[in-house]
């Protein structure tokens, strides 16, 4: 897994050379040298990041525009929003505005009856064995059916940090967030993370 | 492989800061010309034929902090005056004690007053000077007992302060203190 070296590498980026020009901008004797600059500004970035993680809520980096299907919603009117729509999942929805589970491209290609998707390869080797299209088979089902439920929500006061946590180790890409009753107020998805922190992957 | 990186270690790993602007090195000059002016013009004038002395040898390594590197934790009024009064007290002290063996209060003097600004916060590297004055500094200055620590240093500390204020906020890209306590 690459995600543990997804450290924030914006603080090492900074050189000797960077601080050296920005102490030049600034008129006086600075009593520090580059190399002990970098190392407060290192920490400092650390610091600010731990803070940002802990103190930044669901409710700051949701999206509160988010679709949604109902229980009896077709399968494959689900399949055609996730496709108009180039998501990879929907909360499903109860009368009542609770959430009552969600659904992804996984819980499709499961509902299919292919074992073990992994890629759109997985899909296209199924059917070719199969002669034909797998999809076929859960024509008519309904949101229920398919759905993964119950389905892993957040607080609009979940941190950040607990988050990302939960993507990497239940490996999800996106979280209804609720309110304490179970109703759906917005989605947060990896995305939405990458776009809050100035983070980049290490090549 | 231990001894390897410790010798590692003596190559230095950074580059020396950029040199500040001529405006910084001209307002450092007249800061510092009007500062130990100020004390020398009292000790040759009005303390000459005294028992009292008004400027310490130390006072030119604290014009380099307060007139030069204004900016830097070192130079800021409380190390300013804390380190060098904190430092006289320990100074005369050592001397008062170890006064048998002047290289012991010597050592004694300079290192303890280190330790000692460095736990009040006060950390004026001139201070180690002002300790090690007290000891070594002759007749004159060990008459004065723990005079020393009020005149010349403190006084002459908190003369030289007040020319800092004046001069080093002038000019519009300058500014002093960075704190006070």
């Amino acid at each position: 897994m690459r995600e543990k070296e997804n450290k924030f590498s914006f603080e090492s980026e900074i050189s000797d050379e960077d601080i050296f020009e920005a102490m030049k901008n600034i008129p006086g004797y600075l009593d520090i040298t580059p190399g002990d600059f970098k190392e407060v500004y290192q920490m400092a970035y650390r610091h600010a990041m731990s803070r940002i993680v802990h103190s930044v809520k669901a409710k700051d980096i949701m999206t509160t525009k988010v679709l949604s299907v109902k229980e009896d919603t077709p399968v494959e009117e689900i399949a055609d929003l996730l496709a108009q729509n180039s998501i990879s999942g929907v909360p499903v929805i109860e009368e009542n505005g609770k959430v009552a589970g969600i659904i992804s491209e996984r819980d499709i290609l499961s509902g299919i009856g292919v074992k073990n998707i992994k890629s759109i390869m997985g899909v296209i080797s199924a059917c070719l064995k199969n002669n034909g299209c797998l999809a076929i088979s859960i024509c008519g089902h309904k949101a229920r059916d398919i759905m993964t439920s119950p389905a892993i929500t957040v607080l609009e006061d979940t941190a950040l940090s607990e988050i990302a946590s939960i993507f990497t180790e239940k490996n999800i890409n996106r979280v209804p967030v609720t309110d304490a009753e179970g109703h759906l107020l917005g989605i947060v998805s990896r995305a939405d993370i990458l776009r809050y922190l100035p983070v980049r992957d290490r090549p | 492989m231990v001894l390897k990186e410790y010798f590692e270690k003596m190559k230095g790993t950074t580059k020396s800061p950029p040199m500040v602007s001529l405006e910084e090195i001209i307002w450092s000059w007249i800061g510092a010309f009007f500062g130990i002016g100020m004390v020398a013009y009292l000790n040759y004038s009005r303390f000459e034929h005294t028992d009292l002395v008004m400027i310490v040898g130390s006072f030119g390594a604290s014009a380099v902090l307060i007139y030069g590197a204004i900016k830097s934790p070192l130079a800021q009024p409380r190390n300013l005056i804390g380190g060098h009064i904190f430092s006289a007290i320990i100074g005369v002290t050592c001397y008062q004690y170890f006064n048998q063996h002047m290289w012991l209060a010597s050592a004694i003097a300079v290192a303890t007053s280190i330790a000692f600004m460095h736990v009040t916060k006060t950390l004026h590297p001139p201070g180690g000077a002002t300790a090690l004055i007290a000891v070594i500094g002759g007749e004159k200055i060990h008459a004065l007992g723990y005079l020393y620590a009020i005149i010349p240093v403190g006084v002459g500390a908190t003369i030289m302060l007040a020319i800092a204020l004046l001069v080093n906020n002038i000019s519009q890209k300058r500014k002093y203190p960075e704190f006070w306590i």
